[in-house]
């Protein structure tokens, strides 16, 4: 921990070397992402028929139908807020525990960070069938509810049951991404406002929360990213009954053939993504 | 422990700040056994001694920052067990500064008077006063990041000031700038706490700091105090041998002491009753004279040859090889000595009043 004094410009200017490290991915980039979404853009723009076969013919129907279908509108916002909802849950359960990761130190930590990476080693297809023994009518909460006498509650095969499930397993990624961002975040800081005569609550408040914020930020993109993408989670713990962005794009590319509607709703889902990232810089820019 | 000073209290004098038996464990490790300091109010006080010696967790605990295992910690006749760090009324300078990187030097500055509910008037006042305190009039809106190590020091201190706080603990504040801001601010630091009449504690390592800066010096070694005394005291007066040798510098010499007294390259020495068996002879190397034989009766003299001459600028360090063990002497540069040769026999000289005699460490 040396001084860092405000001189910032530091960083070496070379552009050519620049250049060729950021070529290879650039590459990749160009043939695995935007040639792809250009494809997918021109065929949103193509006839579907109703045997499943595309013609190549120029049609604004596809975009028409998405757009004034209240079907369409429905699926975003549900999507959008079922998403949000999610991002919201998983921050507010992996944020103590980053935070306590934060703090922790040696074996200790190394234990418990094996522990919140873990579940990643397992598939999600895994864990969502997890989550059905758990929560479906004769699961392990409903047998526990009953047995209370409370009764049983359908927690599956709703939005609820994809709410937690997706929670769950958005979880490590949000652990990781807060703690990333904490990096501001120092013990000594912390000491030193309750010197100042800051109590814990408002420790929190003045200076580990806005200290944390770009991790916040981070997570929640990240997190509300994989929530609007996900589709087997919702698939299986929604039951057929909820109606996503991803869930329909596979419906459509998969069952229904319609790959004009499938390609209109997947650049939807990108227009979603970088509006996403677009609050996402403005927050920073506001936070530093 | 015993608990004769129950109810009493008074009996400590004039001291603001009284530690009672400060203890802190780890486990079976004593980071500090057992320390009894009392300081009177308005006095800077260091806490000196080598990393590891216990003397930043004693801060800590005076800060509340560490909760101590034993002992108490008095400030202005209130124990302050179990009291929380914000509610100590204490002004804290760490040595990483520790600044709010989120908010600006105004900010800073302000946060203790904004925890404390002060009114916008006077909140206004105290915040202008401390910038300018500390000199930085015109930073006020600038982010810590954007103000060099000795700025950012300069925030921590005014932060730290603004409150009035009953003791101000710097901790190590100076060890991350570079030399010439050190003494810079060393001397700011004291005019600012003389000042303001405010008690403080000085933790450093460097006894350099130690001695210029504080009223009183506390040395620490592992846990335990070593000594208490003003600079010269431990200087003139060292106790032990951890004193005389981590306060200034010493020549050290081993020897073994019989009967009252020792032998040492053939020149005979007094010893203080009470030591037997192997001894430190330390001198002070700026007090060693070299040269001719003197005649003079009443000072101890050896002989020896030059080992190595180090010249430091404004001071030329000779190592002797004296009866097989190396003593250094120090001279100040005049700018016309001509350099003793390594080989060449000289005379080392000193007077008895010079000599400190320690038992030899186990």
């Amino acid at each position: 921990m040396t001084a860092t004094p405000a001189d910032g410009d530091d960083q070496p200017r070379r552009l050519p070397l620049v250049v060729v490290l950021l070529l290879p991915i650039a590459l990749v980039n160009a043939l695995g992402f935007v040639v792809p979404t250009l494809n997918l853009l021109r065929m949103s723009f193509f006839e579907a028929q109703g045997t499943g076969a595309m013609q190549e013919v120029f049609t604004l129907a596809t975009w028409q139908k998405v757009f004034t279908d209240s079907f369409y509108a429905e699926l975003i916002l549900n999507s959008i807020s079922t998403s949000l909802l999610i991002t919201v849950l998983t921050l507010l359960c992996s944020y103590p525990i980053a935070l306590y990761l934060h703090r922790s130190s040696g074996l200790w930590r190394s234990v418990l960070l094996v522990l919140v990476i873990a579940p990643l080693l397992t598939s999600a297809v895994v864990r969502t069938y997890g989550w059905i023994v758990i929560l479906f009518e004769n699961g392990l909460i409903n047998n526990a509810l009953a047995a209370v006498g409370i009764g049983r509650v359908r927690m599956i095969f709703n939005k609820t049951g994809v709410t937690i499930g997706l929670t769950e397993i958005l979880m490590p990624y949000m652990i990781l991404a807060l703690m990333a961002g904490f990096g501001k975040l120092d013990a000594r800081i912390e000491e030193a406002a309750a010197s100042l005569g800051a109590s814990p609550m408002r420790v929190f408040r003045h200076i580990v929360l806005p200290l944390t914020l770009p991790g916040i930020a981070l997570g929640s993109l990240l997190c509300f990213v994989l929530a609007v993408s996900s589709f087997i989670t919702p698939k299986l713990l929604g039951g057929g009954r909820v109606f996503l962005l991803a869930t329909e794009i596979y419906d459509q590319a998969i069952v229904t053939l319609n790959w004009p509607v499938a390609s209109a709703l997947s650049i939807l889902i990108l227009l979603i993504f970088g509006t996403a990232l677009l609050l996402y810089t403005r927050a920073l820019n506001a936070a530093t | 422990m015993s608990n004769q000073e129950s109810g009493a209290g008074g009996k400590s004098g004039d001291a603001f700040l009284s530690l009672r038996g400060l203890t802190k464990r780890y486990g079976d490790f004593l980071a500090v056994d057992h320390m009894n300091l009392e300081v009177p109010k308005g006095e800077l006080v260091a806490f000196l001694g080598p990393s590891g010696c216990g003397k930043t967790t004693s801060l800590r605990m005076i800060a509340g920052l560490t909760p101590q295992s034993e002992g108490r910690i008095i400030v202005g006749g209130d124990d302050l067990t179990g009291v929380p760090t914000y509610k100590r009324d204490m002004g804290l300078v760490f040595q990483s500064y520790a600044l709010f990187p989120h908010m600006s030097v105004e900010r800073n500055i302000g946060f203790g008077l904004e925890m404390r509910g002060i009114a916008r008037d006077e909140f206004a006042n105290r915040v202008r006063d401390a910038v300018a305190l500390v000199h930085l009039t015109g930073m006020e809106k600038r982010r810590p990041a954007q103000l060099s190590g000795g700025q950012q020091q300069r925030v921590a201190l005014a932060r730290a000031l603004v409150i009035r706080p009953a003791i101000l603990l710097l901790d190590e504040p100076l060890s991350n700038l570079d030399a010439k801001l050190r003494d810079e601010m060393r001397n700011e630091i004291r005019d600012i706490q003389k000042r303001l009449g405010i008690t403080a504690v000085f933790v450093t390592h460097d006894q350099s700091e130690a001695l210029t800066m504080c009223d009183k010096v506390v040395v620490m070694n592992h846990g335990r105090l070593e000594q208490v005394g003003a600079p010269t005291e431990l200087y003139e007066q060292p106790r032990t041998a951890f004193v005389a040798g981590f306060v200034g510098r010493m020549s050290r010499i081993r020897a073994v002491a019989r009967n009252g007294s020792t032998a040492f390259a053939g020149q005979r020495l007094p010893v203080p009753a009470g030591l037997d068996g192997p001894i430190d002879i330390m001198i002070r190397p700026h007090r060693i004279a070299i040269g001719p034989v003197v005649s003079e009766e009443t000072r101890h003299q050896v002989t020896g040859t030059i080992l190595r001459t180090v010249f430091v600028g404004d001071i030329l360090q000779y190592d002797v090889d004296v009866a097989g063990q190396i003593v250094s002497v120090e001279l100040s540069t005049r700018g016309n000595e001509s350099l003793l040769k390594p080989g060449a026999p000289v005379s080392l000289s000193w007077g008895p009043r010079d000599v400190y005699v320690f038992g030899a460490a186990p």
